[in-house]
């Protein structure tokens, strides 16, 4: 019956068509902004139900024909702008509308899916969306993701470190697994883009330990943000379903700028800043009575001698202000030119990022060259490429963890009383440290640490029309490219270090070459049709994806005198080659259902097979489904002007997370000994039945419109349950293996988005525009399946991580013992923050300044901080020597909780509010322009910024936001003496010719 | 109309072309870092069995830096200080109160080298000896050595889980990894031990005289024939006898042993260390380092030494640099002394020496009351260390404390933590002086989180 239906409408509308083809009319008219009654330049206008269509010039003026002689409607859009539909008849006069702008962005276009997208009102999920204003318009940010802080609702953004060029982890929606790291799949313009965190060798050389502890940074930071168009984050299963295996943790799909065609636009920009610790903590002053408290009484007295001779000459130095507080000189080039015409649209951007760090030696350098060039080979066929070469060259100092060998500034003065000078020598040389094993201030200036990135990201997409009639067109999409970076890390110690000198062969280098070349390809058809009153849209397609990585790391010891090339060293070694080849394939089918934007409906699914899971050829299903009802579009809805939209929406969709690379091999290892090769049987066996992780989503929410949309509020509803987790089942350690990776685990987290936003205030000399943002994630390990146990960090005296049913996770335990807790030890804390909030503002005011700033804030949730562990040690924490509850034991070797000096000590709230970002801008008025430059120049903006302005908590530590094993799922908040994050301070100046 | 037809066949011929080799087709991906486990579960080549076998000598090394640090620090032979993390002496040293847990620092949730690393080696002797019954290109006689030697090795290994959790029994039937089988008491887990060191005996004596039939490391320089692993082997069990309290048994196995009572005190078989791709010595540190962190000789061993000695003139190095310093929470520790036996970070450590065997010797006679002969024993030792004849009382007791005195010394810091083994021996852990440190003596460790998870696991 459907059927029929379905046929005979079409027919029929097909003989309305063609009935009436020969006739036709003109209608006029402009387009205006309703506040500032300013013409809008590149407007659309549509004729609704056909493919007919005009664009405004510049007065905003336009002129459309239309088939037929019946009534028509116009609907008429402009980017930021509500877009509007207008009646009209062949009888009409030049109409004049005016368009508001759009407060709520309800008009924006949503890209959704791999071949999809959708207006924002009818959107069934609470997909974000960053433009490149709200990315970047406030201040200067770095890295992309570092500019994504506090714009999204149920993103839990974090900083690793302070350090310069990136290491920024992104949680969407809680984690979704437990062993990798739990970040989002990123597309850069179709382009499955590597944003892994790299090796950089630093741990290695510093004895810290294994490649997370280098306080490395995630290859985004290579992306120019100030070529991106905008930001879609994709949260959950429920909106990401379509990308299959590898959107467990959300996917962020980003899109640059393109070209328009017109005039040739040239943008030049500069800004100039420089860079200051956001926030120090201050060290402790030392007396005779500390230091004979303190040291043993054969150190006594050579600690009192040196103290004195410092009090006699005045030098004591406070070694925190001494490495960290030194202004960095901030620079950012920008140079854009986009134009075309009708074939042909151009964009090109040039970008030299320069940023010092405010530890001495430490920078980020950036140079980016992007081409985004669009052609229509025929007006059917479009080709777009997009071609971006990157090098970044980032230098990160020596912070965080280190293990004898003294190569931290953190941890090495956290031993270093502030009496002793450990400044260079007047003859150049340093002088040693008692305390601790190395000079900091020689590692300092003599000690390299960089990664020099070259990177090529190329996107091609290819459309064709097919078929095309009045109300319906078939199109195939061919899209994909490919992503090469290759990463060249070296870390050098010289010989002339104190440490180094005590080893048997002095001079340490370890050079790095990681090279990953990811491919992608899909090829989608799409049908847009129309079954009566309902467009429909249809797709079918496949996706096809390769990653290779190829790692090699090199490394000398023994060095000849100021040499870092591996044939200088005494003792050359192989220190890791490592090889990683994954093929991944799937496809996928998709029908999305508009009745009249009263009634939008998605189905779809997602078969996928990828070489990391146990059976390679076995196809995965990942089914999605999504309503939305704009009750506000339906007849009975009456007036719109103060309740102008409701939108109840329910999405639910599947999604699944790789296996880790190796999970299926049981390997005999290389090792070397004697001169001899031998294999040793691998600690754990490979599960050959391993599945991928798999999470499901429901979410549902509303979303309101208020005073014609100029007021909305979005609320959001998740649940995201996951399966087949993937966490090492340790085995016996008798059996002479010690873990297989197991599918036993499944977790479950819960949360609320709320988002109140819109346009407060609209005069023609004044506008407020405002985000407010609420968000909160309850994460909870659901069934484990394996037996409760305890993980990351550094062991239970120092706070680790308990893993069992009930519990989340993040929650934090540690000494002492307590049998009646699962894990058996005393539960101090929660990494997971209760709730989050950020508030956005924008105000533009006296026509040419614009002001904005961005706050958020961050309700509990848990560190481990033990850069207070150390500096305890070391009898440098400010305030050590005193004595809070008196009883003649200081405050340094007696920290509450009571019974003193267990794990709970460490476990300090993180709460925080910052102030992220603060911009006010000025544009010169044109007549002011003109008057100068004539006609040659369009626009001059000029600015001053901050990001990182300004820091609130009661945490004991440089930020509260930090992580010294980098990004992961679970233990992601350890605090070791990181590098201290900046406060970055800004001027601006943009050309536009 | 024409035009979108011939657009149409060029998308679709590029389409097919690009799509020629099937996107949905997957190459199937073998591991391209490492041969994998079952490449020699099936008549492994010669070249194969040599591999794993030198994989043993390396697994066979796992342990000697966990108990040369930890079990040397038990029994205060040493401090190991190290600036960078306080608990190697909070939790090592026991100080304020700490205790050893399941999952204790230094050991894990696996036990580390104390637990995990010999039970590894035990798997890799377990998959050679498998991988050589299977091999068609080794002789009967071949495949006698590879068990004689795996034995050996392995019998080695058990000694130390089972000395580490001591009264908590260990595993002995871990061959399936799946289903291990329960706990054993130290006394049966020894017997056991006893049985695995008998068969390897008997294994070599099967594979006939001559060299053993692959290539050995220079750990065993001159202990590369079947009969001289055989030596070995009995070495080993001579140890194992004293800890069984077999007294007779230990001098059998000293018979057989590599023992020369006139012949070079550290004769005997070692790990071997060099530059990469080896790893270096770990015991090893440049004298005079200013750093932090160190094994440093503890004070006790300085404070009873017998004036003259030369073992502690060749062992200990007294530093000219300022002493190594190191603050915790529990205060300070002030290291004077340096391990002086190491020539250089690539000098291989011994794992059982003619100066061991020759106590054993004076041990077990004094044990059995054969006064004479053990007073013969230890003055072989004391007049090699340049401190002359023994001349104090000759009672069981005495001799006893004057064996275990000189064992101090003679065994000093080495990979096996003898002081703390032989002080428990004797119920003498109290003698182990805190002073120093403000420690406590650790009779023994509680089984590693993960054996008690497994356990729970499976239901037991």
């Amino acid at each position: 019956m459907r059927k029929f239906y379905r046929i005979s409408a079409t027919l029929f509308l097909l003989l309305v068509t063609v009935g009436w083809s020969w006739a036709q009319y003109t209608v006029t008219g402009t387009v205006t902004d309703e506040r500032t009654g300013e013409p809008l330049i590149g407007a659309t206008v549509l004729v609704r139900n056909s493919t007919r269509g005009a664009i405004t010039d510049l007065d905003g003026g336009f002129s459309i024909g239309i088939d037929g002689n019946q009534q028509a409607v116009l609907v008429i859009s402009s980017l930021g702008y509500v877009s509007k539909n207008v009646n009209v008849s062949p009888g009409s006069d030049a109409i004049q509308v005016t368009l508001a702008q759009d407060a709520t962005n309800l008009e924006e276009v949503v890209i959704t899916g791999l071949a999809s997208n959708i207006k924002r009102s009818n959107l069934a999920n609470a997909v974000s969306t960053v433009s490149a204003d709200e990315l970047v318009g406030t201040t200067n940010i770095q890295t992309t993701d570092g500019a994504l802080y506090g714009k999204i609702a149920g993103a839990n953004i974090k900083m690793n470190s302070g350090a310069p060029g990136g290491g920024v982890s992104i949680q969407l929606r809680g984690i979704s697994t437990l062993t990798g790291a739990s970040q989002p799949l990123i597309i850069l313009d179709g382009v499955y883009i590597n944003n892994s965190f790299q090796r950089t060798g630093r741990a290695t050389v510093s004895g810290a330990g294994a490649s997370n502890q280098d306080d490395g940074a995630n290859r985004l930071a290579d992306l120019n943000p100030n070529d991106i168009e905008s930001i879609e984050v994709l949260k959950g299963p429920s909106a990401a379903a379509i990308y299959g295996t590898r959107a467990n943790a959300g996917v962020i799909i980003i899109t640059t700028k393109r070209g328009a065609s017109g005039k040739t636009r040239v943008s030049l920009s500069q800004d100039i800043g420089f860079a200051e610790p956001l926030r120090l903590l201050g060290v402790d002053d030392w007396s005779e009575e500390k230091i004979n408290f303190f040291f043993p009484e054969a150190r006594r007295p050579l600690e009192l001698e040196r103290f004195r001779a410092a009090q006699a000459s005045n030098t004591f130095i406070d070694y925190e202000d001494y490495f960290y507080n030194n202004r960095a000189i901030l620079s950012n080039t920008r140079l854009t030119i986009s134009g075309g015409n009708d074939k042909t649209n151009f964009f090109v951007s040039g970008n030299f990022a320069d940023e010092d760090g405010t530890v001495r030696n430490t920078g980020f350098q950036r140079t980016s060259i992007r081409a985004n060039i669009d052609h229509k080979i025929t007006e059917s066929i479009r080709l777009g490429v997009s071609s971006n070469y990157i090098r970044t060259d980032t230098d990160r100092g020596f912070t965080g963890n280190q293990n004898n060998s003294g190569a931290s500034i953190g941890y090495n003065i956290a031993y270093v009383p502030n009496y002793y000078d450990l400044r260079r020598n007047a003859d150049g040389t340093y002088p040693i440290n008692p305390y601790f094993s190395e000079n900091p201030v020689a590692v300092t200036d003599l000690g390299t640490n960089n990664s020099l990135v070259n990177r090529f990201v190329q996107a091609f997409t290819l459309d064709a029309d097919l078929y095309k009639s009045s109300n319906s067109i078939l199109k195939l999409q061919l899209g994909g490219g490919l992503d090469f970076l290759q990463n060249t890390t070296l870390v050098h110690l010289p010989e002339s270090l104190q440490f180094q000198r005590g080893q048997a062969n002095p001079g340490d280098v370890l050079w790095g070459k990681q090279e990953s070349f990811n491919t992608n390809i899909q090829a989608v058809l799409l049908y847009n049709w129309n079954l009566g009153r309902v467009n429909m849209n249809s797709q079918a397609g496949l996706v096809r994806l390769d990653f290779n990585n190829n790692d090699l790391f090199n490394r000398g010891r023994g060095l000849a005198p100021g040499q870092i090339n591996l044939q200088q060293a005494t003792v050359q070694e192989i220190n890791q080659q490592f090889f990683s080849e994954v093929q991944e394939a799937g496809v996928f089918l998709q029908q999305e259902a508009n009745f009249e934007d009263k009634i939008i409906g998605t189905v779809g699914i997602r078969w996928d097979k990828s070489t990391l899971n146990g059976d390679p050829n076995k196809f995965f299903a990942f089914p999605r489904a999504s309503v939305a009802f704009n009750l506000a579009n339906f007849d009975f809805w009456g007036s719109k002007s103060t309740f102008s939209a409701l939108k109840p929406r329910i999405a639910y969709g599947e999604t699944a997370g790789p296996v880790a690379f190796g999970a299926t091999f049981t390997p005999l290892g290389g090792t070397n000994i004697g001169g001899l090769l031998g294999s040793v049987v691998s600690t754990q066996i490979g599960n050959t039945q391993i599945l991928p992780e798999t999470a499901s989503e429901l979410e549902f929410g509303i979303d309101a419109g208020f005073l014609n949309n100029r007021i909305g509020l979005e609320a959001t509803y998740y649940i995201k349950n996951t399966q087949n987790n993937i966490q090492n089942l340790t085995l016996a350690p008798s059996t002479g293996v010690n873990s297989t990776p197991s599918n036993e685990a499944e977790l479950e987290n819960k949360g609320v988005e709320l988002a109140l936003f819109g346009s407060i205030v609209e005069k023609p000399n004044f506008r407020w525009n405002t985000r407010l943002m609420y968000w909160h994630n309850r994460l909870n390990m659901k069934r484990l399946g394996i037996p409760t146990y305890i993980s990351g960090g550094f062991g239970s005296a120092l706070g680790t991580f308990l893993y069992a049913e009930g519990f989340s996770p993040t929650t934090i335990v540690g000494t002492p013992a307590d049998p009646s807790n699962p894990g058996g030890f005393t539960i101090w804390g929660n990494a997971q923050p209760r709730y989050n909030m950020s508030w956005v503002n924008n105000f533009t005011f006296a026509k040419h300044f614009e002001f904005s700033f961005l706050m958020e804030y961050r309700h509990r949730g848990d560190n481990v901080n033990l850069s207070a562990f150390l500096t305890d040690s070391g009898g440098t924490t400010n305030g050590w020597f005193d004595d809070d509850n008196g009883d003649g034991i200081p405050n340094g070797r007696q920290r509450p909780p009571e019974p003193y000096n267990n794990a709970g000590r460490w476990v300090q709230d993180a709460t925080f509010l910052k102030i992220r970002e603060i911009g006010l801008y000025y544009t010169i008025p044109r007549n002011t322009l003109n008057q100068a430059f004539g006609n040659s120049v369009e626009n001059i903006r000029l600015g001053a910024s901050m990001n990182n302005a300004f820091l609130f908590t009661k945490y004991e530590g440089y930020d509260p936001e930090t992580s010294t094993f980098g990004a992961q799922a679970v233990a992601n908040n350890v605090d070791i003496t990181p590098y201290p994050t900046p406060r970055r301070v800004f001027f601006h100046v943009t050309i536009d010719f | 109309m024409k035009k979108i037809k011939k657009y149409l066949s060029i998308a679709v011929l590029a389409a097919i072309s690009l799509f020629a080799c099937n996107p949905l087709q997957l190459d199937e991906i073998d591991d391209p870092n490492n041969p994998s486990v079952a490449s020699v579960s099936n008549n492994a080549s010669r070249e194969q069995i040599q591999f794993l076998l030198t994989g043993l000598e390396s697994r066979h090394r796992g342990y000697v830096t966990n108990i040369s640090q930890a079990w040397n620090t038990f029994g205060r032979e040493i401090w190991y200080l190290n600036g960078s993390d306080p608990r190697f002496q909070t939790d090592w040293l026991g100080q304020n109160g700490r205790t050893p847990d399941n999952a204790y620092f230094g050991f894990g949730v696996t036990g580390g080298g104390s637990w995990a690393f010999p039970y590894q080696a035990i798997k890799q002797a377990d998959v050679l000896i498998e991988a050589s019954l299977s091999a068609s290109t080794l002789s009967d006689a071949d495949r006698r050595a590879v068990a004689g030697f795996g034995k050996t090795i392995k019998g080695f290994q058990f000694m130390i889980p089972a000395n580490w959790v001591y009264q908590n029994g260990i595993r002995v039937d871990v061959a399936d990894p799946l289903n291990p089988g329960g706990f054993v008491s130290y006394e049966d887990a020894l017997d056991f031990i006893k049985t695995v060191l008998d068969d390897g005996d008997q294994d070599l004596t099967a594979a006939g005289a001559g060299d053993f039939p692959f290539r050995l490391t220079r750990g065993f320089d001159g202990f590369n024939t079947n009969a001289a692993l055989k030596q070995v082997n009995r070495a080993i069990t001579a140890r194992l006898n004293a800890y069984r309290k077999d007294w007779q048994g230990v001098l059998t196995a000293l018979d057989a042993s590599f023992m020369d009572l006139s012949g070079n005190l550290n004769a005997g078989p070692a790990h071997p260390y060099g530059a990469a791709p080896d790893i270096f010595n770990p015991l090893f540190y440049v004298r005079d380092a200013v750093v932090t962190t160190m094994i440093v000789v503890h004070p006790s061993m300085l404070e009873d030494a017998t004036p003259n000695d030369q073992r502690v003139a060749n062992k200990f190095y007294e530093r000219t640099a300022p002493p190594v310093t190191v603050s915790t929470d529990a205060g300070t520790l002030v290291g004077t002394h340096q391990d002086n036996r190491w020539a250089s970070n690539t000098a291989s450590i011994p794992f059982i020496r003619n100066e061991e065997l020759i106590l054993l010797k004076a041990e077990a006679h004094a044990n059995l009351g054969q006064t004479t002969d053990a007073v013969a024993a230890i003055n072989i030792i004391r007049n090699a260390a340049g401190i002359g004849n023994y001349t104090g009382a000759t009672s069981q007791d005495a001799l006893i404390d004057e064996i275990l005195y000189q064992r101090r010394y003679s065994l000093w810091a080495e990979p096996w933590g003898h002081r703390w083994i032989d002080a428990r021996r004797y119920d003498k852990l109290n003698e182990i002086p805190t002073s120093f440190d403000g420690g406590a003596i650790f009779p023994q460790f509680p089984h590693p989180q993960a054996e008690l998870n497994w356990d729970s696991y499976i239901g037991n």
